[in-house]
């Protein structure tokens, strides 16, 4: 008598080796080894995001605090109480109100920030301490396929934040554009802009030395502070405002903000600002790919 | 061969405790702990220990200069007229001290604390709960009080100090930062996991941005004036304002009893948490 709940084994024991992979593959779902391969050849890039994804999962909850009650308070505190000293002050200085006038830029500084913490720690404990690269590189998934998937999972999350953080600026009625939901795309692009070669760089690191906390203070936050987020970067003198014209929130905010509110700049400068950002996530994705092969294959 | 077996009193093999009072609490060495930590201190990054006195700096210039261009001058304590860096210079420096405190006494002290196995090693000598929390304390002052000193000087470079009253911001901010460290060694004694740090960075984003750092409460509904007027930080703003223009009000007293209280409590906190965690 057959019974269907006896253990796999003794099924095995009856039905001969042939039969047993068979029932074993199609009971676990998974493929024959060499369709495995296949598959992994194709797909890797996406199976490595969804592993990504899924480990988000763990700290789901502060993730969903940051996203939602990071443009909450910023947009309270800098878009209605900031601005009742601005609008009280100097009127009309940006032909719109203070709150819209920032709107894009905290849109774009929370997406290079996220980018900024999910591109450091992480890679670092990918190579060094929970090792996480290394498994799938006993499958056919390559080094490439690493650095992209894992590439692929935060431009997701970044994506996912942006779209939030619109909504929260739409009800503050802080948007008067049909086309500000470009400004997510933005956003993700400046993401992928800064995070895509600080990826590089942190996959160059052998050892954690206090560099993240560095890049933070010495990078990510003298970019946030001077790349026109709360003021035009005009109003600062000329020797600061180089760091916004190299920073990818610069960039992404004067962008943002022609899409947002029908901010006025000539379209050769737009054009700069989207082939700025491109370049750089290029760059960021070319020698991300490169470290990373040489570190897992080396 | 005549030997002579040294006679041992029994008594001499006897442990004793000490009459002393808080004997089991306070070893009385807070000084080696000190030490160590300056020793420690040496083989660290130089970099990471600047960084954190950079932060205000930066703040100030971009935010001082670039938006104080266009909000030009704003109403300071007492009426006073003043020009938008000297208003937000001294929230600055609470908000650094602030951060500084909350830094050394909940990331560093949870390393140390899961992961080095420091105060379990120290608490094993005859070291007490109260040397380890006053020493690390100490230590996390120090590093403030380096701090406060630097930036006091940029604010005086700067002509944002315009009464001999704004140097009172050192020691004032170093209470600030005292208060802090305190409480948030003990709370970090209650934590188990690295991503529950992410916490207490995310309560100290709507103090630094809602404590009138950057505009007055007035702004606010009364209700919400009444919650902030509640945190620690608002009256470390408020404090510093004060002192930097020299403009003294009774309710000084109060931003300083309201750290005083701070203080009191978090070492009080950190010290039987020490006792319940590691002398069990």
């Amino acid at each position: 008598m057959t019974d269907p709940q006896a253990p796999a084994t003794q099924r095995i024991d009856r039905s001969g080796t042939d039969a047993a992979v068979r029932l074993f593959n199609s009971s676990l779902k998974a493929h024959a080894p060499a369709e495995s391969a296949k598959r992994a050849r194709k797909f890797g890039t996406l199976y490595i995001a969804e592993g990504h994804l899924l480990a988000m999962r763990r700290y789901i909850d502060i993730i969903i605090a940051y996203s939602v009650g990071n443009p909450l308070m910023y947009l309270f505190a800098m878009g209605v109480g900031l601005a009742s000293l601005v609008d009280a002050n100097s009127a009309n200085a940006f032909g719109v109100s203070y709150v819209t006038f920032i709107a894009p830029a905290l849109l774009v500084s929370a997406a290079v920030m996220t980018a900024a913490g999910e591109f450091t720690y992480v890679i670092m404990s990918g190579f060094k301490w929970n090792r996480t690269f290394y498994g799938p590189l006993s499958t056919a998934i390559t080094p490439y396929q690493i650095s992209q998937g894992l590439q692929l999972a935060v431009t997701t999350r970044i994506f996912a934040q942006s779209i939030v953080y619109l909504l929260i600026v739409v009800l503050f009625g802080a948007t008067g554009s049909a086309w500000a939901w470009v400004s997510v795309l933005i956003a993700t692009l400046a993401g992928t802009a800064f995070g895509f070669p600080l990826m590089a760089y942190a996959a160059s690191l052998e050892e954690e030395r206090g560099q993240f906390q560095l890049v933070n203070r010495f990078i990510v936050m003298p970019l946030f502070l001077f790349s026109g987020t709360f003021f035009p970067l005009t109003t600062l003198p000329w020797f600061l405002q180089w760091i916004g014209w190299i920073s990818p929130i610069w960039h992404g905010t004067e962008l943002s903000r022609v899409f947002s509110y029908g901010y006025q700049e000539p379209l050769w400068l737009s054009i700069v600002h989207v082939l700025y950002l491109v370049a750089l996530t290029f760059i960021g994705w070319h020698f991300s790919r490169r470290i990373f092969a040489r570190r897992l294959e080396g | 061969m005549s030997t002579s077996i040294p006679t041992v009193d029994h008594k001499d093999l006897m442990l004793s405790g000490s009459n002393r009072p808080f004997a089991a609490l306070y070893g009385r060495n807070a000084k080696s702990v000190i030490q160590r930590g300056l020793l420690a201190t040496k083989t660290s990054n130089a970099s990471i220990m600047i960084s954190g006195f950079v932060e205000p700096v930066l703040y100030l210039l971009s935010m001082g200069i670039g938006l104080g261009s266009i909000v030009g001058d704003v109403t300071g304590p007492g009426g006073h007229t003043m020009s938008y860096a000297a208003y937000i210079a001294p929230a600055l420096l609470a908000v650094s001290a602030m951060n500084g405190a909350i830094y050394d006494s909940t990331m560093n002290v949870f390393f140390k604390m899961n992961y080095a196995k420091l105060y379990q090693n120290m608490l094993y000598t005859s070291l007490g709960p109260l040397d380890v929390a006053i020493g690390e304390i100490f230590l996390a002052l120090l590093r403030g009080f380096m701090y406060a000193t630097g930036f006091t000087i940029i604010m005086w470079f700067m002509g944002l100090i315009t009464h001999p009253a704004g140097l009172l911001m050192v020691p004032a901010a170093v209470l600030i930062a005292f208060g802090f460290a305190s409480i948030g060694m003990g709370i970090t004694s209650y934590l188990k996991t690295f991503q529950q740090l992410d916490w207490i960075t995310f309560v100290m984003l709507p103090m630094f941005l809602f404590s009138a750092t950057f505009y007055p409460l007035s702004v606010y509904p009364q209700a919400i004036q009444w919650f902030i007027q509640a945190m620690p930080l608002w009256h470390g703003v408020e404090l510093l304002r004060q002192l930097s223009i020299g403009y003294f009000t009774p309710g000084m007293l109060v931003h300083v009893g309201y750290f005083v209280l701070m203080i009191v409590v978090g070492v009080t906190l950190t010290t039987r948490r020490l006792r319940a965690l590691f002398l069990r």
